[in-house]
């Protein structure tokens, strides 16, 4: 290991931290230890001159004058001029040879492959979001504006994406901190926010960023223009390599052998791991938060008082040593460019994502002086020469560990039973939803079949229509009432033919026109007596639009022309068999009444087979409270005192027996999860140890 | 809080972070910091490495003052530049007895002006002064230190609760003046960028800056 041949001092020295180019500014090693700046000069530098390479093979030795060619001539050569940049481009920067096979893959593939990286993002949460827009208590102009501004961003993004050009992940960030910084300027400033609390201001501007996080997960996420997959598999190693460190070496207070302070440290441990599963900054933040909230919890019980960062931090590597948990560099450079960095880290999150950062950063750097051992020794261990722990304890903890798997084998197959069971439960139901379906289509068409729709001629009495005429003869403004009921009449006495047009038009028909149009099977007729149809157009037109159930979250179709289809929208056959049920009935029955839409409602109710279950169309508010905004405001905007919601401790201490496993000895120490291995097999190096 | 304002500001938010050698006192003066303001509930925090208080400006405004604890210990001491980014004021905690955690103090001072410029408030703050007989820094001495490098300098006693409060209000308010000195519309929804951190270029940051106002007040006044 490098470090070990540093000098003795874990300290890095200052020139150790700075850019390399000797700006004074510091510098970062994913930046090949170069500031932001310099690195992106550098890079467009590379950029400029690959690109003035292409540009002078390109049209080759036919015309040695570049300034001469045409813009058409330009623009034949641009696709694959930029392919080259940026393969060379990747594969000067990505030293390892398994991420540039997999990444020319990527590049070849071209924007094609970003796009159909479908199914990562689950599409749910798209209405989870429109509910959660509504929920917000904001008015509504500022819901429209910030929905447009959550549009604007994704286009973006998804513009940068897509586009051809050499990309880099600072851009990227810049533009999303610029989004957030306008949105944050518009949440505070513009009218339309007016009467909005400071709270209600924050949870909007905190929607913002997680709709927009969420949905760009896929491609925010360890692009393949970053090194992050490779630090990744770097610190996991090391990591895993370190998996002799007990809280001893670290010098912090955690009791590994209390049964107690091991499940603590369980909890931490799976919170930190489960940071990777979450989507948006804002939730990975949480988790730490959480994770970080249990090593305090184990302090306190530790040392008896509040700790401090003195004791935290050693206690949160010890955390980290013992989780490893997967893409680590991925999740915390993500969180690190696309967080609401303005609102979120001054607070106590950012506080202990900061203090994550530098336990990796301790993680990654440390040697034998920083654990209080000699370098020879460290060196050892590390190796695998020397086994930290003696055979005893090794044969124990392997025991405890096979003890743990079979129990946990015996309950994953208790689990599949479970499972099993369900499934075969659910198929039946299906049948029997089937065949209830089956059965009323059958009745119903019995019954049609019994009594056919019939359909009388109405007689208006003579001396009704004599009077309507005479009414409207003497009243020269005639109504639109008057006029139908004499168009109604007339037609009846005239033809007897279904010249219901003018009855179909208006609503409020006379009932014997109503009667005679449900006949008439044209579209018209069928959409307004299907209660189906009534319910999708949406009422509101602020939710319903193009917003969320559209396009421009869907990857696939921004290639494409954006479509309209309607996620509300039911599978067609239930559609159609509503519709197909509704329009036979003979409503002729009910003439006597006004709203033969309603009544159709009504009736139709009784033969839906998921009106048991839920009605259909049940209207978005009414879903069960699953905000996921509701978490957040109370955690990532610190509390006023962070430590509150801790419980006083009790003062008789409960000796709490050491934990003894299930072959009752003492285990010694927590075992590290060295991770997956298979996928870090692949790559060909040492088999880890 | 006024639920009806046509323009409202979002509430200023100040990070501070809290440097000193283990024992010296940085746990205790936070805890009394709070412990005092909070009197009527009892102390039963969780954790003193990152505490937070809501404050009132003169001008009426509101402010968070958010205190960020690092690790004291030697073999952490490589980390606090990742501690450092953004914040507006330090706290550099010795222990008068000690004349270690004063050096250390030093060795924060520097990295602190390099990596923050002007842009961050200091304070020095000469803890236990209850253990007077046994002192091991002078004050003259840490006062000429902190006028050379443009800091302030307080003496606190965590454990008598002498200047511990004063202490907080002056770090919010050269927080505060820093704040406004460097945008003069004092919009705290900054961005901090990687790259902007400003930096002086001399090495020799103990050079006292003329523009800095704080190095031209009178300090120790507490």
């Amino acid at each position: 290991m490098s470090t070990a041949a540093r000098p003795p001092s874990l300290r890095l020295g200052q020139q150790d931290l700075k850019c390399r180019m000797g700006c004074g500014f510091y510098g970062t090693p994913q930046n090949d230890g170069l500031c932001s700046k310099c690195y992106r000069e550098k890079f467009h530098d590379k950029q400029r001159k690959l690109k003035q390479k292409a540009g002078e093979t390109g049209p080759g030795p036919s015309s040695a004058s570049l300034d001469r060619r045409s813009p058409q001539h330009g623009h034949n050569h641009g696709k694959t001029e930029q392919q080259q940049v940026r393969k060379e481009d990747l594969s000067g920067t990505l030293q390892k040879k398994k991420f540039t096979a997999v990444l020319q893959k990527t590049l070849q593939a071209g924007a094609q492959k970003i796009t159909q990286q479908r199914g990562h993002v689950p599409d749910p949460t798209e209405d989870q979001f429109l509910l959660q827009l509504r929920q917000l208590r904001i008015p509504d102009d500022g819901k429209r504006k910030l929905k447009l501004e959550i549009q604007r961003l994704d286009t973006e993004i998804r513009k940068y994406m897509n586009g051809n050009g050499g990309k880099n992940i600072n851009e990227l960030s810049d533009l999303v901190q610029n989004a957030y910084t306008k949105v944050s300027d518009t949440v505070h400033n513009d009218p339309s926010f007016e009467i909005a609390t400071n709270e209600d201001r924050d949870s909007a501007i905190d929607f913002f960023e997680k709709v927009v996080m969420t949905q760009n997960h896929k491609f925010l996420f360890s692009p393949y223009f970053t090194t992050d997959e490779d630090s990744d598999v770097k610190v996991q190693k090391r990591i895993r390599k370190l998996s002799w460190i007990t809280a001893k070496h670290l010098d912090c207070s955690i009791d590994e052998v209390n049964s107690e302070a091991r499940d603590l440290v369980y909890n931490a441990i799976s919170e930190l791991v489960g940071i990777d599963s979450y989507y948006s900054p804002q939730e990975k933040l949480q988790c730490t938060w959480r994770c970080c909230r249990h090593i305090f919890e184990l302090l306190k019980r530790a040392t008896g008082g509040p700790a401090s960062a003195d004791d935290f931090l050693p206690a949160l590597i010890f955390v980290v040593l013992k989780a490893n948990p997967v893409r680590l560099h991925s999740n915390i450079n993500f969180v690190t460019r696309f967080t609401n960095a303005a609102r979120v880290m001054s607070g106590e999150s950012g506080y202990y994502f900061t203090n994550l950062c530098s336990a990796i950063a301790f993680i990654e750097n440390l040697n034998g002086e920083s654990l209080g051992i000699s370098s020879e020794e460290f060196e050892a261990l590390m190796s695998g020469q020397q086994a930290y722990s003696t055979p005893w304890e090794s044969a124990l903890l392997a025991c405890e560990s096979l003890h743990l798997i079979s129990e946990n084998m015996k309950r994953m197959e208790e689990l599949q039973k479970r499972n099993a069971l369900i499934s075969s439960r659910i198929t039946s139901f299906e049948m029997e939803l089937i065949d209830f379906q089956r059965e009323v289509t059958e009745r119903v068409d019995t019954v049609i079949a019994k009594a056919p729709l019939n359909l009388l001629p109405i007689k208006t009495p003579a001396f009704l229509i004599g009077q309507a005429r005479a009414h409207l003869l003497n009243e020269s403004e005639a109504g639109h009432y008057q006029a139908n009921v004499l168009s109604g009449g007339g037609g009846t006495l005239t033809s007897q033919s279904l010249t219901a047009v003018g009855g179909l038009a208006k609503p409020s028909i006379a009932p014997e026109d109503a009667g005679l149009s449900l006949k008439d099977t044209s579209m018209v007729s069928m959409g307004r007596l299907s209660p189906l149809q009534q319910n999708i157009q949406p009422a509101d037109n602020l939710f319903a639009s193009p917003i969320f159930n559209y396009t421009a979250f869907d990857s696939v179709s921004l290639l494409e022309e954006p479509s309209s289809s309607d996620v509300l929208m039911l599978g067609s056959e239930f559609h159609g068999g509503l519709t197909n049920i509704n329009y036979d009935f003979d409503l002729s029955d009910q003439s006597g009444e006004n709203s033969t839409a309603d009544d159709s409602k009504l009736n139709l109710d009784e033969f839906d087979p998921l009106a048991q279950k839920g009605p259909v169309n049940q209207p978005p508010s009414a879903l069960p409270e699953t905000s996921l905004l509701d978490s957040t405001t109370d955690s990532l905007i610190d509390s006023e005192v962070p430590g509150t919601a801790v419980l006083l401790p009790s003062p008789l201490k409960p000796e709490v027996a050491n934990y003894r496993g299930f072959s009752n000895f003492d285990i010694p120490s927590i075992s590290c999860n060295t991770g997956d291995f298979s996928s870090l097999g692949q790559d060909g190096a040492e088999p880890p140890k | 809080m006024s639920a009806r304002r046509s323009k409202s500001s979002p509430t200023l938010n100040f990070k501070a972070v809290l440097l000193g050698e283990g024992c010296v006192g940085k746990t205790s003066l936070v805890l009394r910091y709070m412990e005092d303001r909070f009197n009527a509930q009892h102390l039963s925090t969780l954790q003193a490495s990152f505490v937070t208080r809501k404050v009132s400006l003169e001008d009426g405004r509101k402010a968070q003052l958010n205190i960020w604890d690092t690790a004291g210990q030697e073999r952490f001491h490589a980390l606090g530049p990742i501690y450092y980014r953004g914040s507006d004021g330090a706290l550099l905690v010795y222990d008068i007895t000690d004349q270690d955690s004063f050096q250390k103090v030093k060795s924060w001072v520097r990295e602190l002006r390099q990596m923050r410029g002007t842009k961050i408030a200091l304070i020095i703050v000469g803890n236990k002064t209850d253990l007077s007989e046994q002192r091991a820094v002078a004050h003259e001495e840490a006062l000429q230190y902190a006028r050379t490098v443009g800091a302030q300098y307080v003496e606190t006693s965590a454990k008598e609760n002498e200047g511990v409060a004063e202490l907080f209000d002056l770090l919010t308010h050269l927080m505060l003046e820093q704040l406004s000195q460097r945008e003069p519309d004092a919009s705290p929804l900054r961005l901090e960028h990687a790259g902007t951190d400003g930096l002086r270029s001399s090495d020799d940051s103990e050079v006292p800056d003329a523009s800095d106002p704080a190095g031209q007040r009178s300090c120790c006044g507490i």
